[in-house]
């Protein structure tokens, strides 16, 4: 009984302790896609279920990169800064697109961390946006 | 015979050249081996994704070691006699002592609380800690290698710094948009507005520099007579260096590293740097800036001499290194 009390407390505060502190956290995926990086960046530039989600704060077209900050309030993770940019890929017909995140959980006081605030919530949610929007976006160059 | 002729020999003067010769090409090897064995400069980079200090040699711009260290090292800083690295860990609430001349760990000091930036005396006899959740300063002593203080700050205490020529600690509190000034005995001796969100900071002569995320500034702050001004950066600027009259300030929304001329109060250059570049450091011998790029796992080096690029190095995951990670 004593051994499991000790382990339920070790557990309780090891996972207290990996959550604790001002540590941003990342969200980085890419996808390969079929299109010339020039192609590839007009269709990014025009491509409008990003900007449902997120606020476009600049473009660069010299390095192929759009950075965005968030629109949406009621969303389990805070200050959201995210760039997408567009990369060469193994021959000239194909690139790289890469999504990179950065954020923060929303509870931002000392542990005790409440449920549903924590890192592990907010990189589940912003996972959840990533990959698939990279998969659509995917989708809508390679059907044109 | 021909022992006498020896005997000549050794009585010549060119034997006697060349014996100084000999000797001294021999001092002048040695001397440029120690040269060389002095000039080691090491980068030392936190990466918080994966608990890890990235070693850079800076002499030949390789990687040369990978060290554990506790759960999510940001920051840093250097006893650059003592040659030792102390690094804190936010997520084991502790911190990493590094010995900088074999690279290894070699103590761990609990803290109990997530300490945010270090910055140590010039005696290096103590190391001071904000402590971000409980608005604190800790002081730990080099010596013991323990906690030995712990004395109340403004909200939020986050870089912090110590001026040389006044004997101050300088800490940003970001949330309350404040810089306070503390004398040896912990005795506060101004308190100045700054924009929103200080951040890094950096001190030298009469001056303090602070960076202001949310308001793509530079508070700049007289240690004399307390007067103030500010000058625009990039979009989110985390940090700032200043050497030999200009500014170094890193952009993390940008991905580009500004260089302000304090004199003519102008910026002078803005630089490509990787994704998300958050702090920097100088080595002036070297005349190399480095910079950590949270987003792409990387440092970029520059030249400062004429700005130009030199390389981009990978490190482990979310590179940051908050504080003076530059052994020197």
């Amino acid at each position: 009984m004593k051994k499991i009390i000790f382990a339920l407390l070790a557990i309780m505060f090891s996972s207290s302790a990996l959550s604790h502190g001002p540590t941003p956290q990342k969200v980085q995926e890419s996808v390969s896609i079929s299109a010339s990086p020039e192609k590839t960046w007009d269709a990014l530039k025009n491509y409008s279920e990003f900007n449902k989600i997120m606020k476009v704060r600049s473009f660069d077209d010299k390095k192929m990169k759009i950075k965005y900050g968030l629109i949406k309030k009621d969303v389990p993770y805070s200050d959201y800064n995210a760039q997408i940019r567009v990369k060469k890929g193994a021959n000239e017909n194909e690139s790289i697109v890469q999504w990179t995140a950065r954020f923060y959980r929303t509870y931002k006081l000392n542990p005790p961390i409440p449920e549903g605030q924590d890192d592990a919530t907010a990189v589940a949610a912003v996972k959840e946006i990533v990959g698939p929007g990279l998969a659509g976006f995917k989708k809508s160059v390679e059907s044109n | 015979m021909v022992n006498q002729k020896k005997l000549l020999i050794f009585n010549s003067k060119i034997f006697y050249f060349f014996i100084l010769t000999f000797f001294l090409v021999i001092l002048y090897f040695n001397f440029l081996y120690d040269f060389k064995r002095e000039y080691i400069s090491k980068a030392y980079i936190t990466n918080q994704g994966d608990n890890t200090v990235s070693i850079i040699d800076l002499t030949t711009l390789k990687k040369v070691k990978t060290l554990k260290v506790g759960v999510a090292p940001l920051g840093i800083t250097i006893l650059q006699n003592k040659k030792l690295v102390f690094v804190g860990n936010v997520g084991t609430d502790d911190i990493s002592v590094i010995d900088a001349v074999d690279d290894v760990l070699i103590k761990t000091i609990k803290l109990n609380t997530a300490p945010l930036s270090l910055a140590s005396n010039p005696e290096e006899t103590e190391v001071y800690i904000t402590d971000w959740f409980k608005n604190n300063v800790i002081t730990i002593s080099v010596e013991e290698m323990k906690v030995t203080r712990s004395s109340k700050v403004g909200k939020t205490p986050s870089g912090i710094t110590f001026n040389k020529k006044h004997q101050y600690k300088i800490i940003t509190n970001r949330d309350e948009n404040t810089i306070e000034i503390y004398d040896k005995n912990y005795n506060l001796v101004r308190k100045v507005n700054t924009g929103k969100h200080p951040f890094g900071v950096f001190s030298e002569g009469d001056f303090a520099y602070a960076a202001n995320v949310y308001d793509d500034s530079v508070s700049v702050i007289s240690l004399i007579d307390w007067s103030m001004y500010e000058f625009l950066v990039g979009a989110h600027p985390y940090n700032v260096r200043v050497h030999d009259k200009l500014a170094y300030i890193t952009n993390t929304i940008d991905d580009t590293l500004t260089i302000y001329d304090l004199d003519s109060k102008k910026t002078i250059k803005t630089l490509d740097t990787g994704e998300t570049p958050e702090n920097l450091d100088l080595n002036i011998k070297l005349n190399l800036l480095v910079i950590t790029n949270w987003g792409d796992d990387s440092i970029s080096i520059f030249d400062t001499q004429n700005f130009k690029f030199i390389k981009e190095i990978k490190t482990g995951a979310q590179s940051r290194s908050f504080g003076d990670f530059i052994l020197q």
